[in-house]
Formats: C-alpha cells, structure tokens, sequence
C-alpha cells in the first residue's frame, strides 16, 4: 500500500461533507499510517492472511510429514460425501437451532425478572456473569462430574422419581447436556446486552401505553419487545456466530462421544488437522464453516426486516 | 451534552456514566409482593450456583466420597489438604505464574496497538483511513478457528511453535477493542487537542496527555476483557504448546481432567482454584463488566 509522503495533501482527500462531521486534527498524512501501522500489520498477518490461506490450502492434500500436493476441488467434493463431516454438520445445526432460542428466551426473561422490584440485583447480575467469565473448561469439568451415571444430577432427580438419565452413555441425552451446560453457562452474557437493551426504552411510551390502557401484558408484546427488537437481533447474530464455534464443552464433557454424537464441526475441524495430520482437508472444513457463518448471518441481516424495529 | 434524557446514549456515553455513577438510588419497598419477588429471583439465583457450590463441597471430600449415593454435601472429613494437593498436582504454581504472565503480556500490547490504532481512526486524518477502517469492520465476526491452520503452520515454518511469542501475537489484533475506544475517543472535545497543538505539542504528546487520560474508563474495560479472553482461551493454547511447563491454567486442568482414574475432588479443587480469579475480577468491575457487555463493546457468547 502506498503511503502519501506529502504532508500538503492531508486532509484535502477527504469528501467536504465527512469532513464537517467527524472532528480531527489536521497532521500530516504519513502520521496517520504510523499509528496505524501496527495494527494494521498485525490485522493482515494473523487475520486476514490467514483467512485466505486456509481458503487456498482447503485445494491442496497438505499435511506437516508429507508437504502439499495440488488437488483442485478435490477436498470439498470429497467433504459433501464424508459421513464423518456430516454428521458433525447435523450435530451443530441441532445445537444452534435449539441452543439459541432457549439462551435467548432464558436471557430475556431473566432480563425481565431483573427490573422488577426485587432486592440485590447487583448480585444476581454478577452470579449469573461468572460463568460467562470463566475459563469454559472449568466450567465443563465441574459438569463432568454432575453428569456422571452415579452424580449430583441423578442422585438429585432420583429423589424426585426420575431417572437415572443416561447423560453421557446416550448420544441424543450427550448432546442435551451439552446444551444445557452451554445454557448455564452463557445466558448472563446476553441477559446483560438485553437489559441494556431495555434500559434504554423511555419510560414515557411505556407510561403512554398505560394510559392508553394498556395491560401488562400488550405493554410487554406491543411495546416493550418491538422496542427491544434490535438488542435482540444483535444477541441472536452473535450468539449464532458463536454457536457454530461450539467446542470445549463438547471437548472435555463428552470427547464428542458417545460415538460421534457429539462431534461438533470445530471439533471435526481439530482432530482431522492436528491429530490426523490432514491440515488441507481441515481447512477445507474451515472454508466450510467460514461459508456457513456467513451465509446464516446474512440470512438473519435480510430478514431482519420483518421483525427489527428501529426508531 | 446536550441530549434529552430518554435519547438512546451511545457506547461511550453509558459507559463513562456508569463509571462515575456511584451512589445507586434505591427505592425502598417493604411491600409483601417484594419479599416473595426477591425470594423468587434468589432461590432461582441459588439453584443456578449450585453446580459451582456443589463443586466447593466435593473438593473438600476424601476421595471414595466423591460419588456417595445419597446428595450429602459435607463428608466424613472436610480436606482442605485437597487444595493443597490438588496444587501440587495439576502443578497450578506454574500454571498461575505463566497464565499471569501470558495474559498480562497480551493485554499490555492488546491496549498499546489498540490505542494507536483508534487514535489514528478516531483523531488523525490520513488518506485511505476509510478503506483501511472498512477492512477492520469487515474482520468483526471472522470465527477465529478459520485462522488456526495456516497460523500453526507459519509458526511451525518459523520454527516458533511450542513458544509464547506464537501463543500471544495472534491474539493482540482483535477489531472490538479499536472499535470500543475509537467511539470514545470520538467524544474528546477538538477543542482540547487544538489549544495543545497551539502550545506545540506533538502528535504523539497529545495522544499522551491529552487523549488517554480522558478515554481511560474504556482503557480499563478493554483491559478486563483482553485480560479475561487470554485467561479463558483454549483451542489456540491446545494446538500451540506441546511442553507442559509453558501450559496455562485451561490447559493444565485439560490435561488433568482427561487422565484416566480421575481424582476428581482434585479436579474440582483445581476448578475452584480457576474459577476464584474470575469472581475476583467480575465483582470489583461488575459496573463496567455490565456497561460494556450492554453496550456491544465485545460480541457475544
């Protein structure tokens, strides 16, 4: 990239229209590209950089012993008749299909709880944050032992009839484990951005809709939720994004077990390039799981329009 | 500031408010309706920490008490010695000392290139800032796995796998924290910079003296984060160091968990010992924790 030497054309490159919106000090051009300079190289080298050779390695057979061998298409042909990929794509779906809306559901109503009268609201906040800030494997281990044939989980539900529930031993229980620990895990965090979110209502349209007489109920469906609509659209997108990177629990509580009832796509992804070696075929699963991001993100910015309110 | 009171603020602004808002009002009602409320929230408080007190209690058991049949919090003896040995054994001096250092290595340089970065968007002009601004949006939800192979492999060609150098620099580059202090670097009056560009201080002197005291509220919150993401992360840690004396806390307890005949009060033990930090930090910045989580400033989980 060329940097402009001459300190007399700063500032005059720029539309006179964003000009007069953003406030900046006039200095010479190069100094801007200084500051910027690390950054900008650390961006290239360890993001973006990246990113393209794992779309470039995903057409080679690559691996540390052997070196690389050109293949062409070769990687994401034999990836859509790989059952092993597959299955680890019908594993993750499921996750974020029923993970997202549960953590979503969870964090809005607890945001919910949360602004009602009730003392110590601080507290609860923080509890419900730790996990979320926690190292995840930490977390994962300590249910590890809870959801052991003979633990807490199954000791606490036999005393009320139920069970014992084969967490770990059946691949469809392995997976609601995985879940529900994601769940415990994770809703703090969203629960905080949705009651940003709601904290940010005015407080004069919800009085107006109780003046109008308005129930509790059409204030909750016909105000508040449209009104925080796009906090909700935001905690969706990235919760999304990051259901799909699903891995440590999946990791240390199941090992993707039983079977590969658990692989997660992320997981597939790490055993096929570290533990077998097979660094061309894992970044074709990169590739993928890139393309799948994507792809359900911008479906979620499209059809944000039919629900997202923005005043 | 001139906005209403009901405007939406932005980033910066609710921040900086609950950073000198101290005193929180409290209304007090002893309505019959708030008791069983609170309770309400509190028993469902408490049934969420369960697992982690549950945890507590099994790290003091003796060993062949750890799965009892019937729910019993408190064995025949309470072992504090278990955190002793637990100490000991996952080696969790060392693993402290280098996660300490790991994080805090990462989080100084995290905040040095973050500041440049957004003092340059936020306060300089420059040609071609825009383009290069867009291509740091752009980078704002790339999943990190996409990168991992072609990084271990550029490690591996520079013969740096295995070392902390290849551990920490990936990690430094993140788009969030530019983005969090670009906002609030934004708000700093043109006015300040102006009257010390006139007494002729530099560029650098005004980024120094002028810029980061003000913007030192969000400098604080992306230290916690920066600091927290280098103590959580796992699957670069995993694929990057093989010697066990340079493992961090997650992967000292990675590697305990999954040894065969698991001494799980050990185990347990050793994740009240990783866990602690955490509540540490989280309580005593819950108030920008919380500001900024609402706020964006940091994605989501």
């Amino acid at each position: 990239m060329a940097v402009s030497s001459s300190p007399l054309t700063a500032g005059s490159t720029r539309g006179p229209r964003k000009a007069g919106r953003r406030r900046t000090i006039g200095t010479g051009s190069w100094q801007g590209w200084l500051f910027v300079a690390p950054g900008l190289l650390g961006l290239i080298l360890f993001v973006i950089a990246p990113l393209i050779g794992s779309l470039v390695l995903g057409f080679f057979n690559y691996s540390l012993i052997g070196g690389g061998t050109f293949t062409g298409f070769h990687n994401f042909v034999a990836l859509v008749h790989d059952p092993l990929f597959l299955n680890s794509l019908v594993v993750t779906t499921i996750f974020v299909a029923v993970y997202t809306p549960l953590n979503i559901l969870l964090s809005l109503s607890m945001a919910l709880w949360l602004r009602t009268r009730l003392a110590g609201k601080a507290g609860l906040r923080v509890l419900f944050l730790i996990p979320a800030l926690s190292p995840m494997v930490a977390n994962a281990a300590v249910f590890r032992l809870i959801l052991q044939q003979n633990g807490a989980l199954n000791d606490a539900l036999r005393m009320i009839g139920i069970g014992p529930i084969p967490w770990l031993s059946s691949g469809s229980w392995a997976l609601t484990a995985i879940i529900l620990v994601s769940l415990w895990q994770s809703f703090g965090y969203n629960m905080i951005v949705l009651s940003a979110g709601l904290d940010s209502i005015s407080p004069d349209v919800i009085e107006a809709a109780k003046l109008d007489g308005a129930g509790s109920f059409r204030r909750l469906f016909s105000v508040t939720l449209p009104l925080l609509s796009p906090s909700v659209f935001f905690a969706t997108v990235l919760t999304v994004i990051g259901s799909w990177q699903v891995f440590v629990q999946a990791y240390i509580i199941t090992g993707g077990g039983p079977g590969q009832s658990t692989t997660t796509i992320v997981m597939y992804l790490y055993e096929t390039a570290f533990s077998y070696d097979q660094l061309g075929y894992a970044s074709a699963i990169a590739a993928a799981l890139f393309v799948i991001i994507a792809l359900t993100t911008l479906v979620q910015v499209w059809g944000q329009k039919k629900w997202v309110h923005y005043d | 500031m001139t906005s209403s009171v009901h405007e939406r603020p932005n980033v910066a602004t609710r921040i900086a408010l609950t950073w000198r808002t101290t005193k929180s009002r409290r209304r007090r009602s002893r309505s019959w309706l708030m008791v069983l409320n609170t309770t309400g929230a509190w028993i469902v408080g408490a049934i969420f920490a369960l697992p982690l007190i549950w945890t507590f209690f099994t790290a003091l058991k003796p060993a062949n008490e750890v799965f009892e049949r019937n729910i019993t919090f408190i064995g025949s003896q309470v072992l504090w010695s278990n955190f002793v040995d637990a100490w000991n054994e996952i080696n969790f001096g060392r693993l402290l000392v280098n996660s300490l250092a790991i994080a805090s290595i990462s989080t100084f340089f995290t905040i040095v290139v973050c500041t440049l970065t957004a003092f340059a968007f936020s306060r300089l002009r420059f040609r071609g800032r825009d383009t290069v601004f867009i291509l740091f949006v752009l980078t704002l939800t790339l999943p990190s796995e996409i990168a991992i192979i072609p990084l271990f492999l550029g490690f591996d060609t520079l013969q740096l796998t295995d070392t902390w150098v290849a551990l920490i620099l990936p990690g430094l580059f993140g788009a969030f924290g530019t983005f969090l202090l670009r906002q609030f670097m934004l708000q700093v009056p043109v006015e300040l910079e102006e009257a010390a560009r006139i007494d002729g201080a530099s560029t650098l002197r005004i980024l120094w003296s002028v810029v980061i005291p003000l913007v030192r509220p969000a400098i604080s919150v992306l230290a916690i984060f920066a600091f927290l993401g280098s103590w959580n992360a796992f699957l670069w840690p995993l694929i990057i160091l093989s010697t066990q004396s340079k493992w961090t806390i997650p992967l000292g307890l990675a590697g305990f968990s999954s040894m065969t005949g698991t001494q799980w009060q050990l185990l347990m033990a050793g994740c009240i010992l990783t866990i602690i930090p955490t509540i540490i930090v989280v309580s005593l910045s819950q108030r920008q924790l919380v500001a900024a989580i609402g706020a964006g400033a940091f994605g989501g989980r």
